[in-house]
């Protein structure tokens, strides 16, 4: 589970243009959205994206997202579960 | 009105008010002058280049004397490199992932939309893509501006991006 955190953090920093940032600047568990990163909704539809390509998971029942995507905690949670590649 | 600043960005050289201020790249001036602006880097390459342009024109500028600042842009290449960008990410059938991110910047007018909420600017903005660099019709179309909405300040100019190699930001700040 720690490869895929650190795995994630990597792909997020790629995706979302998080210039300047390094693995360890992102807590595992603080929000993704409002504090913590900061991250708006662009980037969410980016993670999406990122999950499809990078795991073949596509979040087809949007209410799922809000849960998901609460922190790099619980999106491994749920790669891990899902994950197709 | 009068023009009180001007300033010139290419790949060589940044001039600020005739006065070479830089030689620098876009981001390295992203660096140097202005560094707590994440958003910055989610910006497509004309809505950065058109960013720093205005940084350094309206800098020294409070709120209130910006908030009714109107904002007339214009180009020749609209935003033909981040749509080219953004073709890349659906041209393929087996690797069909539209970029989001990248699909938000496929409109040349964003770049006066990101000044607009970088110095929390309500005026005017418009964005004309036109045959080539005119500067009378642009001056025409900025006295249009004035006439109709009459803003106590105009960003005005021409901001082009092709290639890392080839872009120019070209504004004027008038004030009365």
């Amino acid at each position: 589970m720690d490869n895929l955190i650190d795995q994630l953090k990597k792909q997020i920093i790629e995706v979302l243009n998080l210039e300047d940032m390094t693995v360890s600047d992102i807590d595992t568990d603080a929000p993704l959205f409002g504090e913590g990163l900061g991250l708006d909704s662009i980037d969410a539809l980016e993670l999406i994206v990122l999950l499809e390509r990078e795991y073949g998971i596509k979040l087809t029942n949007p209410a799922e997202g809000k849960a998901i995507f609460k922190s790099v905690s619980s999106i491994a949670d749920y790669v891990s579960k899902n994950r197709k590649k | 009105m009068n023009i009180i600043s001007e300033i010139k960005i290419s790949p060589e050289s940044v001039f600020l008010n005739g006065t070479l201020i830089s030689s620098k790249g876009i981001t390295e001036l992203y660096r140097e002058y202005v560094g707590n602006y994440p958003k910055f880097f989610k910006m497509d390459s004309l809505c950065k280049l058109g960013f720093i342009a205005a940084e350094l024109l309206l800098r020294d500028f409070s709120i209130e004397e910006k908030e009714d600042c109107a904002i007339v842009l214009f180009n020749e290449s609209s935003s033909l490199i981040t749509d080219r960008n953004y073709e890349n990410t659906i041209i393929d059938p087996e690797n069909y992932f539209p970029s989001p991110a990248l699909f938000v910047y496929t409109l040349a007018n964003i770049v006066t939309g990101e000044i607009a909420i970088r110095h929390k600017i309500f005026g005017e903005t418009s964005f004309y893509v036109t045959d080539e660099y005119d500067e009378s019709y642009m001056e025409s179309i900025v006295r249009n501006t004035v006439l109709t909405s009459s803003p106590s300040m105009i960003l005005y100019g021409w901001v082009d991006y092709k290639t890392e190699n080839d872009y120019l930001a070209s504004f004027k700040l008038m004030k009365n």
